[in-house]
């Protein structure tokens, strides 16, 4: 019997049409229109006590929606879901003595409070004996360094001192699995290294089941053996990391602002790397934000130094970075067939 | 239990630490004892009695009604329609304990920290300052326990209405009709006495007297004695357990459009 068992799992929600202006929410009252939104559409997968799954997607694509529901915060709209054998939502109270959580947006420790009086709190809510408190306790000060902090009002916290704290409340009582979502978002890359050897750590000692969403691969790959794609509510993949990263570890994203830009940039771009490739060169081209050209490419078939050659010999450009590959790109190389 | 109490420990600190605008409160409160002060001084205007209380009877209830105002009041409605807007519920749930009493111990927490320092401060005043004396009965020993059974009937309003935002979203409206309906209707402003008959027949039936001329009445006119205060804590002890029987079923109702709507 797998820790956390899921088949064919749905959430729909009935979402307003809403309509413009004063006058379109006035007539919203009386006869509004709805949508549904399949936030999570028919997943199924079971996680084994002890892993550590990246669950992972773009915005939007579902992650929150099954973390709420996994931790009895939302009824499912349909399917089974069992956590340690029981519905999460009828059993709520009893459920949420096993699991913790983090909500990378929002903190669950007392903003006004000293650090260390939201612990205090947490010990007695979730019953915590004084020796596994003072043991827990000094594990995070060992770790994170924690005892500096407790004195700090946790509004005063930065955000990855304060993502420090709530991942270590959320341990505090010794969990058999930890929800993480997105608990690097925001983060600058030493915390992020520091988050991610705490929950590996922690991980390792307790042997707890960590599900960890996020949209930075970097976390996953530091993290997880196993990764669940997910994207507008389904699963495009669910297996060892090891394919995904063999795929996506050489692929780098190059982006370049390109004096005098214009609507027939890209085309004349895709059109002199092609010329110099061949057809099939693994390149793709993007405009994701305003004055970047992205150009995302496979490290393996075109050198770094080969594309960059071409781009400058061809085009004047003003600012050139070099990027991992984003979410949405996997997501994208992942309907292409890239995984298949 | 005592994970309740942690929780109730916890807000009292939070109060604490805004201690200062409680300052605010108390000088806000000086001001309004001053002016109704003189203001039912002129409406006595030599009169011994006015529909049965004298001056310092009806002195008594005002004042002291206002600051039991501050201390009933426990933004319990704004509290959770900021929650539920802001998304903060679910980290309420994520707990193992039941959301009633968690809010209810927290906004107790801040409760204690008014009484401390704003209705005993405001006691004090009365007795040093206005030189009223509060004649010694039995209504004093009482009015603790009725207090609490009023707190607890404002909290049941207060929570009702923040479990409607489930299902509107918006707490604006409802908050203020809910804040007028109780203070009108419960005496919270004037004596229920200075109402016609009629109206005060009708009030009696209903939850709000409970809440204000109940344990101000214990103060204001503590010699009347068990027999008639015992009746009073009767009728206040079955408007909580009803209230707050109804109160759980309504959040059994709610928080189903919650989970199924979003979090
Ligand atoms: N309470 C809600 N009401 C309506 N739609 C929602 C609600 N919560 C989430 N959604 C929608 O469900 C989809 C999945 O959201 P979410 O699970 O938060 O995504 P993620 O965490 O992966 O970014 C999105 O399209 C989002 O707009
Ligand atoms: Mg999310």
């Amino acid at each position: 019997m797998s820790l956390i068992h899921i088949q064919n799992l749905n959430k729909h929600f009935k979402v307003l049409n809403r309509r413009e202006g004063i006058g379109g929410a006035f007539r919203d009252l009386f006869s509004g229109s709805y949508r549904t939104v399949k936030a999570v559409d028919d997943i199924s997968f079971d996680i084994e006590a002890g892993e550590i799954v990246g669950y992972i997607g773009p915005n939007g694509a579902g992650k929150s929606t099954t973390i709420k529901m996994m931790t009895g915060i939302l009824k499912p709209s349909g399917g089974t879901l069992q956590v340690n054998g029981l519905m999460p939502y009828n059993n709520r109270i009893k459920q949420a003595q096993i699991m913790g959580v983090v909500f990378g947006q929002r903190t669950q420790l007392w903003w006004d409070l000293p650090v260390i009086e939201s612990f205090k709190i947490l010990r007695e809510i979730y019953k915590v004996d004084q020796k596994m408190f003072d043991r827990h306790m000094g594990m995070f000060d060992e770790l994170v360094g924690l005892k500096t902090l407790y004195s700090q009002q946790v509004r005063t916290l930065s955000l990855g001192q304060r993502m420090l704290c709530d991942i270590a409340a959320s341990f505090l009582h010794n969990p058999q699995v930890v929800f993480l979502d997105e608990p690097t978002i925001g983060l600058d890359i030493s915390v992020k290294a520091k988050i991610r050897s705490l929950i590996k750590t922690l991980n390792a000692e307790r042997n707890t089941t960590i599900i960890l969403t996020t949209h930075d691969l970097g976390d996953v790959e530091a993290l997880c053996q196993r990764i669940i794609i997910i994207d507008k509510g389904k699963i495009l993949y669910d297996g060892d990391i090891k394919r995904v990263t063999a795929l996506f570890g050489a692929y780098r994203t190059l982006k370049l602002q390109i004096d005098n830009y214009a609507d027939s940039t890209l085309q004349s771009l895709q059109e002199k790397l092609t010329e110099h490739f061949g057809a099939d060169n693994g390149c793709t081209i993007a405009q994701t934000e305003e004055f970047w050209t992205d150009v995302t490419f496979d490290q393996a078939r075109t050198p770094l130094s080969d594309v960059l050659g071409q781009v400058m010999a061809n085009f004047r450009v003003s600012d050139v970075r070099i990027v991992e590959i984003s979410m949405e790109s996997v997501v994208q190389q992942v309907y292409d067939g890239a995984l298949r | 239990m005592k994970s309740y109490l942690a929780l109730l420990r916890g807000s009292y600190m939070v109060g604490l630490v805004y201690r200062y605008g409680f300052l605010f409160n108390i000088a806000g409160n000086v001001l309004y004892m001053s002016v109704t002060y003189f203001l039912w001084r002129s409406i006595y205007q030599g009169r011994e009695t006015l529909n049965g209380l004298t001056f310092d009877q009806t002195y008594i209830y005002v004042a002291l009604g206002s600051a039991v105002f501050i201390l009933l009041k426990t933004y319990v409605d704004w509290q959770l329609s900021f929650d539920i807007r802001e998304g903060m519920i679910a980290t309420y749930l994520i707990k193992p304990i039941d959301l009633q009493l968690y809010i209810l111990f927290t906004s107790l927490g801040y409760c204690l920290m008014s009484l401390s320092a704003i209705t005993i401060p405001t006691f004090l005043l009365l007795i040093f300052v206005f030189h009223i004396e509060i004649p010694l009965g039995v209504g004093l020993l009482i009015f603790p326990f009725s207090l609490v059974l009023a707190y607890l009937l404002s909290f049941c309003f207060d929570y009702f209405v923040g479990l409607l935002c489930f299902y509107t979203e918006s707490i604006w409206g409802l908050s203020i009709t809910k804040d007028i309906i109780v203070t009108v209707l419960s005496g919270a402003l004037i004596p229920l006495q200075f109402f016609p008959d009629v109206i005060q027949n009708v009030l009696m039936w209903l939850p709000f007297q409970a809440i204000y001329y109940t344990p101000l009445t214990m103060v204001a006119q503590p010699t009347l004695g068990w027999e008639t205060f015992l009746p009073m804590l009767g009728v206040q002890l079955f408007w909580v357990i009803a209230l707050f029987g109804l109160t759980r079923l309504f959040y059994d109702q709610a928080i189903k459009v919650l989970r199924i709507s979003g979090g």
